[in-house]
């Protein structure tokens, strides 16, 4: 055995740029997976691991999703703020209000959203993720100071703002007392367009009482379902309406998060999958071609005693370890690449996130090489091992 | 040894056949050293392919030690030209990937002797015929004369009972045939069954025993 090595060796040697470009089809089909693969999983791996940092909230909302969008139905009252408060199982709650206001800042005007609520709250939901570039983040008793977003300080407006400069927010005067940083992907669209104020000074700036969304701390996580569907049916009671409100787990999140990336994934299998057809095809022509080349070769090996199954065996071997080689210049290429992507993908989209290469990625790129090594390797094999031996050295 | 019965190879090509054997009866006795001359396209190569078990004739039967090939399967066939017979080609038709000590061990390798074993005795074929100097040069960086000894020893490396050649000295000068000749004349002294194919009368007179082909017959 260990001799049919060495001589499948030497074959593959003498023809090397040959083999090299073979291994290199085989070992791109192989990266392909291994990489897609992993950035998929590190990808996942990096939002479903953001938001179990928040898997004893439940977020409610006054609204229903109808497929994708999300249609606002109205807000919540003091009332059913209270009621929330009631079901047992709830650590802390907090009311935020949010609605398009005018802002004034030198003399130009824009609608922007304030969003406002416990500063507490607010501030370890966005604070601690996201970071304050100037500044100081609101205190309870800021009735005339916001933070502002990344976007509100720099694009809105033709001045950029700064910390101690005067907003008027429909018609009242604050002070800029933070500016938060630029958010990631995750926060961007919370945080960056955003004015920050109190709950008290939100509502007295929109002049109403209402809340636009309510955030629950759960202590049980197992209990998240449930008493999502118990603060629903409390806020629809109190609104005689069937499906107004919207109490939504982050489970549920994750969940649906999952199944994007089960399709996600799916996809990158199926792009691979082109790729190894490619390779396998490549495979196929590089081992009929050496066919071809040794016919010669093999005439004499058979005229001089070599069995059928002796040719057969040295043409499976020899792609079989062309194929090994791919699989194994596939598989580090493929980790190398995805630690690559996930670098710059983290740097890009300001997520953090790492490429997450699996044992069973890896054994499976592997497996998959070495099948369709093999497989694309047979049929030239077979061929080669049914030559006549004197078609072959007739051949010259 | 050996007897064909009414050997005959017909190849089509198109509409057209030729016949490269017509009813050749022949018989190679054990131990003999027989030359077989002919004129280009004679048959001479076709005679020997059937001989050799390389290939199937169209009618009529090859004996070998009294079996009739027709009946052996491909495994069978590949045994009998791996035991039995070493073959020596005009274009030497070494493997240029290999060394000469393991193009000599090839055969041995395909009968599963052991690696050590074999390349020991490959070592030695290649002492024998005069290249114990050259013995991990590989074909190309060897002369004609020295790759057709190289191909020798390959053909002796089973210990066959026959050795075939066709037209062994066809690509090298008149003195290295010479010295071919006399390896084989040798070989036969061992009591080996040699058959030569040649189209030159001076090499056929090393043989014992000379038969002449024309137009795919074997003539008396
Ligand atoms: N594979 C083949 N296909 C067609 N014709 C062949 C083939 N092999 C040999 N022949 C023909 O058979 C005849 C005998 O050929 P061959 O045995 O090679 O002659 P020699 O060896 O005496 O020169 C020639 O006419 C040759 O053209
Ligand atoms: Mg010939």
């Amino acid at each position: 055995m260990r001799d049919k090595f060495l001589l499948a060796y030497r074959s593959i040697k003498e023809r090397r740029t040959r083999s090299i470009l073979t291994v290199l089809g085989i070992a791109v089909g192989i990266a392909a997976i291994v990489s897609l693969m992993s950035v998929g999983y590190g990808m996942e791996e990096a939002i479903t691991g953001e938001l179990t940092g928040m898997a004893d909230m439940i977020s409610v909302m006054p609204g229903k999703i109808a497929g994708h969008a999300y249609v606002e139905l109205g807000s919540f009252t003091d009332r059913d703020v209270k009621d929330v408060q009631r079901i047992s199982g709830i650590k802390d709650i907090t009311a935020m209000t949010y609605d398009a206001v005018e802002v004034e800042y030198r003399n130009e005007r824009a609608p922007i959203f304030i969003l406002g609520g416990d500063t507490k709250e607010l501030g370890s939901f966005y604070v601690d993720p996201v970071g304050i570039k100037e500044g100081r983040w609101l205190r309870e008793n800021d009735y005339k100071g916001c933070v502002i977003g990344d976007r509100v300080a720099n694009d809105f407006f033709d001045e950029v703002i700064h910390v101690n400069d005067k907003l008027e927010i429909n018609g009242a005067k604050f002070v800029v007392v933070g500016v938060f940083e630029k958010a990631s992907t995750m926060y961007a669209a919370d945080v960056d367009p955003h004015i920050f104020l109190t709950l008290r000074a939100s509502q007295e700036v929109l002049q109403t009482d209402e809340v636009k969304y309510i955030m629950v701390r759960i202590y049980d996580i197992e209990e998240a379902e449930e008493i999502a569907e118990e603060i629903e049916e409390a806020i629809n009671d109190n609104h005689g309406l069937d499906d107004f409100a919207n109490a939504m787990t982050m489970g549920s999140m994750i969940e649906q998060i999952g199944d994007v990336f089960n399709i996600i994934r799916g996809v990158l299998v199926g792009i691979a999958a082109i790729a190894l057809v490619v390779a396998s095809i490549g495979i196929m022509n590089t081992m009929l071609m050496s066919v071809m080349e040794r016919t010669h070769e093999i005439g004499v090996m058979k005229a001089i005693g070599a069995k059928s199954s002796d040719v057969l065996s040295l043409f499976l071997l020899e792609s079989g370890m062309v194929s090994l080689v791919g699989g194994v210049v596939g598989c580090v290429v493929g980790v190398i690449v995805a630690k690559v992507i996930s670098f710059g993908a983290s740097a890009a989209l300001g997520i953090e996130m790492t490429a997450v290469v699996k044992p069973e990625v890896l054994l499976g790129g592997m497996a998959v090489a070495m099948v369709v090594g093999v497989l694309s390797g047979f049929y030239p094999a077979r061929k080669a091992s049914r030559m006549s031996p004197v078609e072959a050295v007739r051949y010259e | 040894m050996i007897h064909t019965e009414n050997l005959t190879k017909i190849y089509r090509m198109g509409d057209a056949e030729v016949y490269a054997l017509r009813d050749v009866n022949l018989e190679i006795k054990e131990g003999e050293f027989i030359a077989i001359i002919g004129s280009s396209g004679s048959g001479k190569s076709t005679l020997l392919n059937m001989i050799g078990c390389l290939d199937t004739p169209t009618s009529g039967s090859v004996f070998i030690d009294n079996v009739n090939t027709a009946s052996l399967n491909e495994n069978e066939l590949a045994e009998i030209r791996r035991e039995k017979m070493g073959f020596i080609f005009q274009q030497f038709n070494l493997v240029h990937t290999l060394n000469a000590v393991e193009n000599v061990a090839l055969p041995m390798f395909f009968a599963g002797v052991k690696r050590e074993t074999r390349l020991k005795r490959a070592e030695e074929l290649l002492v024998n015929v005069g290249l114990g100097d050259r013995i991990y040069h590989k074909p190309s960086e060897l002369s004609g004369g020295q790759q057709q000894r190289v191909a020798i020893a390959r053909a002796l490396s089973n210990d066959p009972e026959i050795v075939i050649g066709d037209e062994p000295t066809g690509n090298v000068d008149t003195d290295t045939g010479n010295a071919i000749m006399d390896i084989l004349e040798g070989l036969n002294k061992e009591g080996r069954t040699i058959i030569v194919v040649t189209h030159d009368a001076e090499i056929a007179a090393h043989a014992g025993r000379t038969k002449r082909m024309r137009d795919g017959r074997v003539l008396d």
